[in-house]
């Protein structure tokens, strides 16, 4: 196994039934919420706003869908690839929102952290994948005292060091997940369900919410929607969980609970976590870079915290994450 | 950390200007901040473009003990070329080049994407358009080098002229400068008209001079319609006389 064989793996591409039954979901929502738009576009009820709103959202999710899809399925390179690309826009987006963005030698280590991290995912060095978030925090500590500038110093260091830490550290561990070679319904269920958690907690607290859940924090998130995704979400994880890890460790049905509880709640902070980032800095969205949804950290700040927790959680109980396959493709000591 | 601390250590937010500004928007924006990648590109084309001047135009210095050192500052000169922005604004400090902008006719330079992109990524100019009503634009353009500090490479004739010879300044640099403490340099430049002519495609390896004269300052001067006219002769003298300099 070379490293070229992880860009060159399309004829796996749907080796699970869960992966085409996934895709063939997003495709099918997709193309029924079509007509669906256009009802209620021509309805009495919608007012302008609503149906730019609609339309926006609607072709940004046509478009972000296969950038999701298309890499996952096409290969672990690909997916590594995509993640590195995911980790340095959000990245991006957070240095511009914070002005970390002006610290350009700081930024630079962090881009080439985030890259190294991504390079340890493709050589499947698991080793290297574990060091490199300590050794990077301690490079990112001392990075900027050559440039004898104390002034600030705790501020840049410490954004530096949470941004790495969610968009780098965190995003990586789902280009780790590529080193298995069943890596691909897994990862497309983590984004169905992150997504339609988000969906869940909208739809059950427009229509039940009557609690604030962090009204300073995200004022339209309700307790009622909250639960109900929680509910909802691990529902769809433990159904879609019996397939996806029939035969293994993670079959039991208390560890597909904790994993559905897992993927929703962390999914759910971790939108607060952006919300709370948003609320000091005084912005709404991150960027405008995806119409109707702001920047990319609004659509992906759900992953953040869902993709190191279900990576550790599975390493543990399952025998190892990439652990059977080659190691250390290009750095090969053995 | 008690109350009554001299100097409280506080963090400070500055998002980036362009927030909010949309991607395809951003190249054209006047509040565009160069990034990562941006500052990466300025470094290696500005380095290029020192090479180029030095070996095709053996560009000549003179008064070099008058080019800026920090911020904010516009310098000015006549203009016969595409060449004399290079000229200009090659031997600036490497360290503030994020910070100095080309303005550049919008028409020329940013109406198409991808010289929009070289535009912004390369020269990291800023767009100016001259028929419609830029007074507007050009009060965005004094908050700018006023509040980051920065620095503008400008040309107040406002676009190339045909034969060599120097037109009229335009009033447009008064109301950028005028009752502020910003220092305009004047400086002439001899030999790109003939290197690069309106028009020429490929430049000729002719010598370039570039004269340097020593900074104006207009902190005095009424920020008025007299007041700019003020400072669009006093500048078009002093880059007239450098030309007459030997």
């Amino acid at each position: 196994m070379s490293v070229l064989d992880r860009f060159l793996d399309l004829e796996h591409a749907f080796d699970s039934n869960i992966s085409l039954l996934l895709v063939a979901l997003v495709g099918g929502v997709l193309a029924l919420s079509l007509p669906a738009i256009v009802l209620v576009c021509r309805g009495r009820a919608a007012d302008d706003k609503l149906r730019v709103e609609l339309w926006q959202r609607w072709r940004s999710w046509v478009f972000i869908s296969p950038c999701i899809v298309v890499p996952i399925l096409a290969g672990p390179g690909w997916t590594v690839v995509a993640v590195a690309v995911l980790s340095l826009l959000c990245y991006a987006e957070f240095a511009r929102a914070t002005g970390l963005f002006r610290e350009k030698l700081l930024s630079l280590l962090v881009v080439l952290s985030v890259l190294a991290l991504n390079f340890a995912a493709l050589d499947n060095w698991y080793g290297l994948f574990v060091a490199l978030f300590p050794l990077t925090v301690g490079v990112l500590a001392v990075g900027t005292i050559v440039q004898d500038s104390p002034k600030g110093y705790l501020q840049r260091t410490a954004l530096a060091i949470l941004g790495y830490a969610l968009f780098g550290a965190g995003l990586a561990h789902l280009a780790f997940f590529s080193n298995e070679p069943g890596y691909r319904p897994v990862l497309l269920l983590l984004f169905f369900a992150v997504e339609l958690n988000d969906i869940f907690a909208f739809c059950v607290g427009k229509t039940l919410g009557r609690h604030k859940l962090a009204p300073h924090t995200s004022p339209g998130k309700t307790i009622e929607g909250s639960l109900g995704a929680l509910v909802l979400t691990t529902g769809v994880v433990v159904g879609f969980g019996r397939v996806v890890f029939a035969g293994s460790a993670m079959e039991s049905w208390p560890l597909l609970v904790l994993l559905g509880v897992m993927v929703s709640a962390l999914g759910q902070l971790g939108d607060l976590t952006l919300s709370s980032i948003k609320r000091d800095l005084g912005i709404k969205d991150m960027s405008a870079t995806i119409p109707g949804h702001g920047g990319i950290l609004d659509r992906f700040n759900s992953m953040l915290l869902v993709a190191p927790a279900v990576f550790h959680l599975l390493n543990y109980v399952l025998p190892g994450i990439g652990q059977a396959q080659a190691q250390r493709l290009m750095t090969g000591a053995g | 950390m008690s109350a009554e601390s001299p100097n409280p250590p506080s963090w400070q937010y500055q998002p980036s200007r362009d927030l909010g500004v949309p991607p395809q928007d951003r190249a054209r924006s006047l509040q565009r901040e160069s990034g990562l990648v941006a500052t990466l590109l300025h470094q290696l084309w500005w380095a290029w473009v020192r090479l180029y001047l030095r070996l095709a135009h053996r560009l000549q210095i003179s008064g070099a003990e008058n080019l800026p050192r920090k911020l904010p500052f516009v310098i000015v000169a006549n203009h016969a070329s595409h060449l004399d922005v290079l000229v200009l604004a090659a031997r600036l400090p490497v360290r503030l080049r994020d910070h100095i902008f080309p303005v550049a006719a919008g028409d020329v330079f940013f109406e198409r994407p991808g010289v929009s992109l070289f535009a912004s990524l390369c020269l990291n100019a800023l767009p100016i358009w001259r028929k419609r009503n830029c007074s507007h634009a050009l009060a965005d353009l004094r908050q700018r080098l006023l509040s980051e500090p920065a620095g503008f490479v400008l040309f107040p004739e406002g676009k190339r002229s045909r034969d060599g010879t120097m037109d009229r300044f335009k009033p447009g640099l008064g109301m950028l400068v005028a009752g502020a403490d910003v220092p305009v340099i004047p400086c002439h430049i001899a030999g790109a008209f003939e290197a690069a002519p309106p028009g020429a495609r490929i430049p000729r390896w002719r010598k370039i001079k570039l004269h340097v004269g020593q900074p104006l300052h207009f902190a005095q001067t009424s920020n008025d319609r007299p007041g700019w006219d003020q400072v669009a002769q006093t500048t078009q003298q002093a880059v007239q006389s450098l030309a007459e300099a030997p």
